[in-house]
């Protein structure tokens, strides 16, 4: 499975929403819910699932949900 | 109170306290929530319940979370996010609790403290159980 496809139960989870699907164009500013406290949650709960750790300002660089799988593919190929 | 910055988190650290549940925690507690069901305030009803004594409060035990967090671990700069609680046991009036917090999970990235914590009584029995989610905010 890949990530996009990982992700979507954490957003769905995380911003109370089963029938919520996230695309690569998807962001903050398009998704219902997703505030600064959702934002924490959501980090929290993708560094958990995958293993991974973001380094402190590496996320404000990113526009979307596709960037951010981007940098997620990075990590887990370095893992 | 502790002060503990990011840079001085790790998992597996852990703080404790201990604290009495007095018939005066009670009332204040009832007081403030306005929570006066009769299992907490009543003793004939509690002992129908089959309990010796009016329960406390399980919001009243779970306060001590927010303690743990905000005056132990991390103290001073934390914000409590969110937790994920449950009771375990009933406790009574007179009992004393241990209250003890582990980081078991943190985020740099969003400066997230996660604690595996938990509340005994005197006897070393589990009471609650919590899940906490706090913050660490610069000052």
């Amino acid at each position: 499975m890949n990530i996009l496809e990982r992700v979507q139960p954490i957003f769905q989870d995380v911003l109370d929403d089963p029938s919520l699907r996230v695309e690569r164009a998807s962001s903050a500013e398009s998704v219902e819910g997703w505030d600064s406290l959702a934002h924490i949650n959501l980090i929290a709960s993708i560094e958990k699932e995958f293993g991974i750790q973001f380094a402190l300002g590496e996320l404000s660089e990113l526009k979307n949900v596709g960037e951010m799988i981007d940098l997620m593919e990075r990590k887990l190929i370095r893992k | 109170m502790n002060s503990l910055r990011w840079a001085d988190l790790f998992v597996g650290l852990t703080a404790d306290f201990h604290v009495e549940i007095t018939s005066e925690t009670m009332d204040l507690f009832r007081a403030m929530s306005g929570d006066w069901n009769p299992l907490h305030v009543d003793p004939e009803f509690a002992r129908g319940a089959g309990h010796p004594g009016p329960v406390v409060f399980g919001m009243l035990t779970a306060s001590f979370y927010s303690t743990l967090v905000g005056v132990y671990l991390p103290g001073r700069f934390a914000v409590l996010q969110g937790l994920d609680v449950d009771f375990v046991r009933p406790v009574f009036v007179g009992d004393k609790l241990l209250v003890t917090g582990e980081v078991s999970f943190l985020s740099e990235a969003v400066r997230r403290v996660e604690l595996k914590a938990s509340i005994r009584d005197a006897a070393g029995r589990l009471v609650s159980k919590a899940r906490i989610r706090a913050g660490l905010h610069e000052h």
